[in-house]
């Protein structure tokens, strides 16, 4: 069942096409990984995914609706009940508390529940480093904890770009198989990444190149 | 955990743990909120504390005599009846008499008033010494004591001359206590009958003479040695009959009856008081500045001692009421008072209203200035805070944020330094005012309960509107730029 389309999607900005019409189809609970040189357009691709962004041309189905027309209020709405976002930058509010991180997820979603937050931390192994701030944490813990505030709502779809590209082997391979995990709980993973190891672990992998699909490859090894 | 509850924990972690920057715009709050409760806070006690200033420039109302009337001590209370207790704030009598230093050959003004009064109606006197407090004492003005060398604790005496009596007054109102009468009558065969009388604080005979040497030797010649037929006179009042107040020398009938008539005309054509002398003690030198510091003044009771009458010439009042008011007071007792009118002093009512009004104005100037200013320092921090949180902004909106609540977020944290902005403004302001008070107007002044909350109200208000821009810029990030990881 398809869950994401694209179809002849163009981003254009002035004379240059970031996205030159790329059309993609994305089932429910499939993990897909996406490559390409930088300024391909995968950061592009991603924000309107991610309803952060219209595309110039073409339309976006998510779940069937099309949000390359929707306002931006209800791409708002569509986003925070849909997805959740991964940053390679794993941005986070400062001043709050790893927990309070998460809990600010739950309340734009719905309503904050501490218990439940700390549940996710313990699910990316931080349920210790729950009440420290993120300056107190390291980049692949504060990583961990975007992935947490990410699942808390339970999305269909997880958008990361770049996930672990700011992360040591040991963070990567937890960070992974937290994915896998989510892969299996049927959640539909898009990941960005240089890293071909990344790329690896999904199921099909998509390189884009001058804002076009390059090409598509099916990983054969998934899942051994 | 309640949304309410996490919307309170973003607030104040973001206040709490972003301390520096939050303090700066908390202090431009604080400080606009200090200014402005403090100027408030002034401006409702400078109209009452300018009215005490202005009133102790002079009194602001007089009360005179009407036409043909003189005023005393009864018209007067009776007249101020009319001026509500709390707002009378003194009334000072004065008479001015001319009173002779007769061992310097000097003589000055003396004013009788009453000094507790005065205290109260003109506290710019300045008194090196004391006020007198009881009678036989006084207070010298500044002039004088330098011309004379007198100084708090000297004596001085001073001695009331009559002036000479007008002939139109009535025999009635003649009857002066302690004044001397001296009259004529034709007595037996038209020889001419003098007799000088004195008369007591009562006004009744105190002693007499007659001079009755026109008269027959064996008869009426004899009356002013006739110490029982003096004697009846002595204690009676004015005017006398024969016959019926004093019994005629027997056979000198025509003598004795010329001895009343003398006394009875006397009253009407030739009285005059006898001078009076008083020993006084000067308790303090007075200085003024002004024309005060070239009179006497002692007790209004001393004064009619000397000169025998308690007549008052004028009185000045300090009403604490604004302008229109005080000109009801003045027709009220006008209208109301037989020999009592009143008038405004107003030279010094006028400023009062107009210094007044010019002070609040400049004063509600200054506050919507520092109002402003306030506005314009919490809105550019504000706008610093939303520029140096760009990020956490777009990563608010990636998670779902709506507008509505990063609009909510931003005026929750202004109002929450709004409200920590006007406690601390209210206090501080209170001691800016307090300060200013007792330096300015040299009294303090007592906190007003409202002030808390009527700063905290307008210190949020400020601070919202303070956000409005802010929150604007805030509302208008977009994520996907912000995010995109430079
Ligand atoms: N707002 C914008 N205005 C103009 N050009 C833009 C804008 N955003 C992206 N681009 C351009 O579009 C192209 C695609 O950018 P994009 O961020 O999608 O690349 P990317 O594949 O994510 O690269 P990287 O791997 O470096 O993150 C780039 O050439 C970039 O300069
Ligand atoms: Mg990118």
């Amino acid at each position: 069942m398809s869950l994401l389309e694209l179809k002849n999607v163009s981003k254009i900005y002035g004379e240059l096409k970031a996205l030159d019409n790329v059309s993609l189809h994305v089932d429910q609970g499939e993990w897909v990984a996406i490559m390409g040189p930088s300024g391909s357009g995968k950061s592009t691709m991603m924000n309107i995914i991610g309803c952060m962004d219209k595309p110039t041309k073409g339309e976006v189905l998510l779940d069937g609706v099309d949000i390359s027309r929707e306002s931006s209020k209800r791409l708002t709405d569509i986003r925070r009940d849909k997805i959740g976002l991964i940053f390679q930058q794993f941005h986070m509010v400062n001043y709050l508390t790893a927990v309070e991180n998460v809990m600010v997820s739950q309340y734009y979603h719905s309503m904050p529940d501490e218990k439940e937050a700390l549940e996710a931390l313990g699910r990316v192994g931080l349920r210790e480093r729950a009440r420290h701030l993120p300056s107190q944490l390291s980049g692949g813990e504060q990583q961990r904890v975007c992935v947490a505030r990410a699942l808390i709502n339970h999305p269909e779809l997880i958008l990361a770009d770049e996930p672990t590209g700011n992360l040591d082997e040991a963070n990567e391979n937890i960070v992974l198989d937290l994915f896998a995990q989510l892969h299996k709980e049927g959640t539909t993973l898009i990941v960005v990444t240089h890293d071909p190891e990344v790329a690896e672990a999904a199921q099909r992998t998509i390189v884009l190149e001058h804002g076009k699909v390059a090409r598509e490859v099916i990983n054969e090894n998934f899942g051994k | 955990m309640t949304k309410r509850r996490m919307f309170l924990r973003m607030i104040t972690a973001s206040l709490l743990r972003r301390r520096s920057r939050m303090l700066i715009a908390l202090l431009s709050i604080g400080i606009g909120a200090t200014i402005l409760a403090g100027l408030v806070t002034i401006y409702v006690d400078v109209p009452r504390q300018m009215g005490a200033q202005f009133r102790s420039y002079g009194a602001n109302m007089l009360l005179l005599p009407k036409d043909g009337e003189t005023l005393n001590s009864e018209s007067l209370a009776d007249a101020l009846q009319a001026i509500p207790e709390d707002e009378l704030v003194g009334a000072a009598p004065y008479r001015y008499v001319r009173l002779d230093m007769t061992t310097r050959q000097q003589s000055f003004t003396a004013a009788g008033t009453d000094f507790e009064q005065i205290t109260k109606t003109s506290p710019y006197f300045s008194v090196e010494g004391a006020y007198p407090v009881k009678t036989r004492e006084i207070l010298v003005g500044k002039e004088i004591a330098e011309v004379i060398g007198v100084k708090a604790g000297s004596s001085m005496e001073l001695t009331w001359q009559p002036t000479s009596s007008s002939s139109d007054k009535t025999p009635e109102e003649s009857r002066v206590p302690g004044a001397s009468l001296s009259g004529q009558a034709e007595g037996f065969g038209g020889g001419i009958v003098y007799v000088t009388a004195a008369l007591d604080d009562q006004a009744h005979i105190a002693s007499l003479s007659v001079d009755s040497s026109t008269q027959t030797p064996e008869y009426g010649g004899r009356i002013p040695e006739d110490e029982a037929f003096l004697n009846q006179f002595i204690g009676k009042s004015l005017p006398l009959a024969l016959g019926d107040s004093v019994d005629a020398l027997t056979g000198a009938t025509v003598t004795s009856s010329a001895v009343v008539e003398a006394l009875n005309k006397a009253t009407e054509t030739a009285v005059s008081a006898r001078p009076r002398t008083l020993n006084f003690q000067v308790t303090g030198i007075l200085t003024t500045g002004g024309e005060e510091e070239g009179y006497v003044f002692m007790s209004l009771e001393d004064l009619k001692t000397m000169t025998g009458s308690e007549q008052v010439d004028i009185a000045e009042l300090s009403v604490s009421a604004n302008a229109e008011q005080l000109e009801t007071y003045v027709n009220a007792i006008t209208e109301n008072s037989g020999s009592v009118r009143a008038r405004l002093v107003k030279r010094v009512a006028r400023s009062e209203a107009s210094v007044l009004e010019k002070l609040t104005a400049l004063v509600f100037l200054v506050t919507l200035v520092v109002l402003l200013l306030t506005m314009i320092c919490v809105s550019t921090t504000m706008m610093a805070v939303v520029s140096e949180r760009r990020r956490e902004i777009g990563l608010r909106k990636a998670l779902g944020a709506s507008d509505s609540s990063i609009r909510a977020e931003f005026l929750g944290e202004g109002l929450f330094l709004g409200l920590l902005g006007g406690v601390m403004g209210a206090v501080l302001g209170f001691a800016f005012a307090q300060v200013v008070s007792v330096h300015v107007f040299g009294s303090s002044i007592t906190f007003q309960p409202l002030l808390l909350p009527a700063a905290i109200i307008v210190s949020m208000a400020i601070a919202a509107a303070s956000c409005l821009l802010p929150i604007k810029r805030a509302v208008a990030i977009d994520p996907a730029l912000v995010l995109k990881g430079e």
